[in-house]
């Protein structure tokens, strides 16, 4: 086998590894191999490593999302009206406000302890206000900083839970689950339990977990602790094709760089700064 | 809903393996430590029974909080929640019961043989809700071990015919294995179930409330306008 060849089929493994379907991923990698031989190089040298380009071709080739939402477009799905939250003098955060339609994304920030994780709770009903409205949709989905999946369990038997509580089929939550994980890059094995994934695909589990039931609402605390660069940016571009398919979304975060994509900024505040 | 909630309580114990083995162990232990004495070590083979369930108990409810919270945020029945774990942890308690009764009635000679399977029996179902209770009221997995090991100990050391050990658990035990052993000894039977029907169902109405209270999210306003 050339190098050539070689570095052909580890392309066309590293394509299916990464979910794109099998026929598609033979028809990229003769195109690139067809491509560099007719530029009378070596693909390695014209593309660079067959699992890196793999990358960069699966998100290129990734089919849009249909629409998730059930909600006409533009409808609130979440509305903080002066909300606030004390624990006895302390002061966590005040009076703030939000109004979330379908199809847009806020972003919470602040620095540690200022209250985000309370916020989410907040909007997820577990934990209650000490002032002001919370009104949301009933469809939501979530994921938790921690805790939301179970160790013990496969990715499949977590569909299957996660379906049952959405009404839907063991095979439909099990192939619905399946394709949202390969559109964060990810091709469940089965058999093997959350606990033997590593964190970042621990994490893109709960992700998934969070959008299983197409939401019109999807809250996300810090979602993308343990994700590579990668999954990173396959989380964001997520997160904009729900934003594009009609759900509101409320993320919760503590980077800066990607705040120029979001439709609204709640930051927050430690007390003492306020 | 709770047959799915059965489903993977049941692969979650089953995958939990070497706890298992100890759930195994504790009542085998029990059992050997008093075998030459057939009343003694039936009676204290309930007691490693019941601690043991209790203890699996305890720790599933705990394990498996904030994937049940997450449950109910997006939708699932509260009480479907706790009601199927309890269904599987019942049903393992009472797999183990079956063996350790064929273990019995292999290896002791005694008179009311399906009494003995009655007192197993009773002792998985006081014991599920009541570790599971013991979760929902003191939320921590040490502190709730501790809990468990001191009321286990109590029933162990609380002279049975004393006042006090009426308001133990397990107190109905006692009853059964007397009636087992040896039915003119002046065991009553009848107080024995009246006792285990009030603990299984107070540790039951316990588990229920607190878990509802416990998972139930608050019920937020749909936005009334655009």
């Amino acid at each position: 086998m050339t190098p050539a060849e070689e570095w052909s089929r580890r392309l066309d493994r590293s394509l299916i590894e990464l979910g794109v379907e099998p026929a598609e991923a033979r028809r990229l990698t003769e195109d690139s191999h067809e491509e560099a031989r007719g530029a009378g190089a070596d693909p390695s040298e014209l593309y660079g490593p067959a699992a890196a380009y793999a990358v960069r071709l699966a998100q290129a080739v990734r089919t849009p999302q249909p629409r998730l939402s059930t909600m006409p477009a533009g409808e609130v799905v979440l509305r903080l009206s002066g909300v606030s939250k004390r624990y006895g003098r302390h002061t966590v955060f005040d009076n703030v406000s939000l109004t979330l339609r379908a199809g847009e994304v806020a972003a919470v920030v602040g620095a540690n302890g200022c209250g985000k994780s309370t916020l989410l709770k907040i909007c997820c009903g577990t934990t209650a206000p000490s002032g002001g409205v919370v009104e949301r949709t009933a469809r939501i989905g979530y994921a938790p900083q921690q805790g939301g999946v179970s160790g013990f369990l496969t990715p499949a038997e977590h569909f299957r839970l996660f379906g049952a509580v959405h009404g839907m089929g063991r095979r439909k939550a099990v192939s619905t689950g399946n394709q949202l994980c390969r559109r964060l890059g990810w091709r469940p094995r089965s058999g093997l339990s959350a606990a033997r994934l590593s964190g970042g695909t621990q994490q893109k589990l709960n992700v998934v977990l969070s959008e299983l039931n197409s939401p019109d609402l999807i809250l996300l605390d810090e979602p993308y602790q343990g994700f590579d660069q990668d999954s990173y940016l396959d989380f964001w571009d997520q997160v904009l094709k729900w934003r594009d398919a009609g759900a509101g979304v409320l993320v919760v975060t503590h980077l800066l760089q990607d705040l120029e994509r979001v439709d609204h900024l709640v930051e927050l505040h430690r007390s003492e700064d306020q | 809903m709770v047959s799915a909630v059965v489903a993977v309580t049941l692969r979650e114990l089953l995958r939990r393996r070497r706890a298992l083995v100890l759930v195994v162990a504790l009542p085998l232990a029990f059992y050997l430590a008093r075998i030459d004495t057939t009343g003694q070590a039936i009676r204290f083979l309930a007691l490693g029974v019941g601690w043991a369930v209790a203890t699996l108990s305890l720790f599933t409810h705990v394990s498996s909080r904030d994937l049940d919270q997450r449950l109910a945020i997006v939708g699932a029945s509260p009480s479907a929640l706790v009601a199927g774990r309890q269904l599987a942890l019942t049903a393992t308690g009472l797999g183990l019961a079956g063996a350790y009764f064929a273990l019995v009635a292999l290896t002791q000679d005694v008179t009311h043989l399906w009494t003995v399977a009655l007192l197993l029996g009773t002792s998985v179902l006081i014991a599920a809700p009541l570790g599971a209770a013991v979760s929902l009221l003191v939320p921590r997995e040490l502190e709730g071990a501790l809990a468990l090991l001191s009321i286990m100990a109590l029933q162990m050391l609380a002279d049975p015919d004393g006042t006090g050990a009426k308001f133990l658990p397990l107190w109905s035990t006692r009853e059964f294995t007397t009636y087992a052993v040896d039915p003119s000894g002046g065991a009553d039977l009848t107080q024995g179930l009246l006792h285990f029907a009030a603990v299984a169902a107070l540790a039951a109405v316990i588990t229920w409330i607190a878990g509802v209270l416990r998972l139930r999210p608050r019920r937020l306003p749909v936005p009334s306008t655009r």
